[in-house]
């Protein structure tokens, strides 16, 4: 076996461990695209390796043939890695490129020319080997200024865009505000990049060694290229197989995220809106009173702040809702159950909710008002649906609170639901009687105050 | 057995190979940039590639914030003018039955754009209103075209979700396509970005989309 053939079965066995290593990884952690494709192409490395071990080649054009299509591998894998980082890999879930090369635009270009240049450079390489062709596959032979022709354009090319993508992982590995398991992913990367420039640096190198050092020197030199070589792809397939075993796995899920984009915050802005409109607007005739006269109510049981801030919700948005039945335009007793339904799922997530709350929370407090739309609409909307659902005739047996009961008793004095109805479904209990009674004293103090005058 | 799943398989390839050459294009020939034609509604992946250019990825930020940003990147000055009808509900009343949440006025000559917000709005709805006029300047839908000959593709929804795209004067803009060439979709897109917005700033370092960047393969 010659030394080149023995370099061979060296290279396709460190191809082989990384393509089942991966495998193996693949099918514990989770199968990707890139994974899919980097198995393919460490499989495809080892093919061609191996034929390289079997046939051997003789003859300088079979050599510069087999020299030039083991190189292919290298290409594909670097072609893809450039393109995912501009965001125009398959394995993308969009078409954004990564951070560093946002921050960067000329990056954007530069990564996005790798497919054309790499095989621009391959093909340029093959057609000088063949033009003029030299031992390729003789690592220790000298070797005429044709074969720097035929070796540098692919190592040169090589080594410049594996450098630049492991300086964007690099870049990407620094950032701070990436998750801890992504820097170093992506750290991991940046080693198996810089590896494989090295793998095309040590290549160059060789080739110019072969052209112009000589004798027993250029033999020593060579071999202990080929060692380092070889250390330098198993580093680089390891590094590469250990990035892909690491997983980010994000504190709030798409799913829930692309939920509130699209459906939970244009329903939730469209019904505050539509409350705001119609209150505002003077539309809901008669809320204004009754909010004011909830809220000494409220004063004199002593409630908290929250529910006071329920009550008053649950008001405006009984108001609403009515208005659009009647009038058309605002937020229909459907679009509020849905709406509902989304709120409850949403709000659950343990960090989406907490956060959303906080942010209106501190809104409100830095506009110093409005205090009632920092409230979670979720107990409101629910008093408002619960008593303005006409199809339940029976009484509920639930017991509801003081809040609660104010809010029918308000509703109700403002014409905005049945007396009757609603006596028949929440009338029976201490809570309503409380409820009807403290109303009552609000609305005289009220009433009296307006009258006394200061 | 074997026949259908070879059916299956080919055009999903198919599809696959044409949407890697047509990310492959977009990228390195940037049709996206200049070339007018169709496209989709924004992204929270092309948002937050909006936000690292704006330096507000990763961080907890408001509207306030977004307006400095968007101001210092355009390189225009940009004013929220909050109209105190909160103290005058004749001014409320008023401007609740008009139906308008905001308004944006934008002068090229000026370099200035201005967004008037009733105070009386509700935080939520404020600061949604507020983020949604900014996207029409981010989009630079103030900086399109109107009634550049394409009238009959106006109302032209194409398949899929994509919408023809209108030429733009001269100016500024963070969005990497063209504005929409229609009305509904620009004002569709502006209440996405401020959906995307309102979100990102709540959620700051633990928005998924923030370490999506950084997630290359």
């Amino acid at each position: 076996m010659s030394a080149a053939q023995q370099q061979a079965l060296v290279l396709g066995f460190i191809c082989l461990s990384a393509a089942f290593m991966l495998t193996a990884v693949l099918a514990l952690t989770r199968v990707s695209k890139f994974g899919i494709f980097a198995v393919a192409n460490f499989l495809l490395g080892a093919a061609l390796f191996g034929t390289q071990v079997v046939f051997g080649f003789s003859g300088w054009r079979s050599e510069i043939l087999a020299a030039s299509v083991v190189e292919l591998p290298a290409v594909f894998l670097i072609s893809w890695v450039c393109l995912a980082q501009v965001g125009g890999g398959p394995n993308r879930p969009s078409s954004s490129p990564s951070e560093p090369v946002v921050r960067r635009p000329w990056l954007r270009g530069v990564l996005g020319w790798a497919p054309v240049a790499l095989l621009v450079s391959w093909a340029f390489a093959v057609l000088v080997g063949l033009a003029w062709p030299s031992p390729a596959m003789q690592p220790y032979a000298s070797a005429p200024v044709q074969f720097v022709l035929f070796k540098w354009p692919i190592s040169i090319s090589q080594t410049v865009y594996a450098g630049l993508a492991a300086a964007v992982f690099a870049m990407a590995a620094m950032s701070r505000s990436s998750a801890p398991v992504l820097r170093l992913r992506n750290g991991a990367f940046s080693i198996s990049m810089v590896s494989l420039a090295l793998v095309g640096g040590e290549s160059a190198l060789i080739a110019g060694v072969r052209w112009w050092v000589a004798g027993q020197r250029r033999r020593e030199i060579i071999d202990s290229l080929l060692v380092f070589e070889t250390i330098i792809a198993v580093v680089c397939f390891a590094f590469l197989v250990f990035g892909l075993t690491l997983r980010y796995t994000p504190v709030v899920a798409a799913a829930v995220l692309r939920k509130v984009h699209t459906g939970w915050l244009p329903a939730r802005e469209r019904l505050e809106s539509s409350v705001w409109q119609a209150v505002a607007g003077g539309r809901t005739r008669g809320v204004a009173r009754v909010t004011y006269r909830v809220e000494e109510a409220a004063r004199l049981a002593e409630l908290p702040q929250s529910d006071t801030e329920r009550a008053v919700a649950a008001i405006q948005l009984i108001a609403v809702m009515r208005a659009s039945s009647t009038k058309g335009g605002g937020v229909t007793p459907d679009a509020a159950r849905e709406l509902y339904d989304m709120e409850k799922e949403i709000l659950r997530d343990d960090v989406l909710g907490p956060k959303i709350q906080a942010f209106l929370r501190r809104r409100a407090d830095t506009r110093n008002s409005q205090s009632l739309y920092a409230a979670p609409l979720e107990d409101a909307l629910k008093a408002a649906l619960d008593l303005t659902d006409t199809h339940k005739g029976e009484a509920d047996a639930r017991a509801r609170p003081l809040w609660f009961h104010l809010v029918a008793v308000a509703s109700a004095d403002a014409g905005l639901i049945d007396k009757g109805d609603l006596w028949k479904r929440f009338g029976n209990g201490s809570e309503s009687s409380a409820a009807t009674e403290v109303y009552r004293t609000a609305k005289g103090r009220l009433r009296s105050q307006v009258f006394g005058g200061p | 057995m074997a026949l259908d799943a070879f059916r299956i398989r080919v055009p999903e390839a198919a599809r696959e190979f044409s949407r890697l050459i047509r990310g492959w294009r977009e990228n390195f020939a940037g049709a996206r940039a200049g070339a007018r034609g169709d496209r989709g509604f924004i992204t929270p992946e092309n948002f937050q590639e909006e936000l690292i250019v704006l330096g507000l990825s990763g961080r907890k930020f408001g509207a306030e914030d977004y307006v400095s940003a968007l101001s210092d990147f355009l390189g225009i000055s940009i004013s929220v003018h909050v109209i105190p009808d909160a103290g005058y509900p004749e001014l409320a009343r008023r401007l609740a039955l008009s139906g308008r949440l905001g308004e944006i006025r934008y002068s090229d000559e000026l370099g200035l754009a201005a967004i008037f917000v009733p105070e009386s709005l509700p935080p939520l709805v404020f600061d949604l209103t507020v983020f949604h006029e900014l996207g029409h300047l981010a989009a630079g839908d103030l900086l399109a075209v109107e009634g550049s000959g394409e009238a009959a593709a106006l109302d032209r929804e194409l398949s899929a979700g994509m919408f023809p795209t209108t030429s733009v004067r001269q100016g500024k803009r963070l969005a990497r396509g063209l504005p929409f060439a229609v009305e509904t979709a620009r004002e569709q897109e502006a209440n996405l970005r401020a959906s995307y917005a309102f979100i990102a700033g709540c959620l700051g370092g633990e928005n998924p989309y923030v370490h999506g960047m950084y997630e290359v393969l």
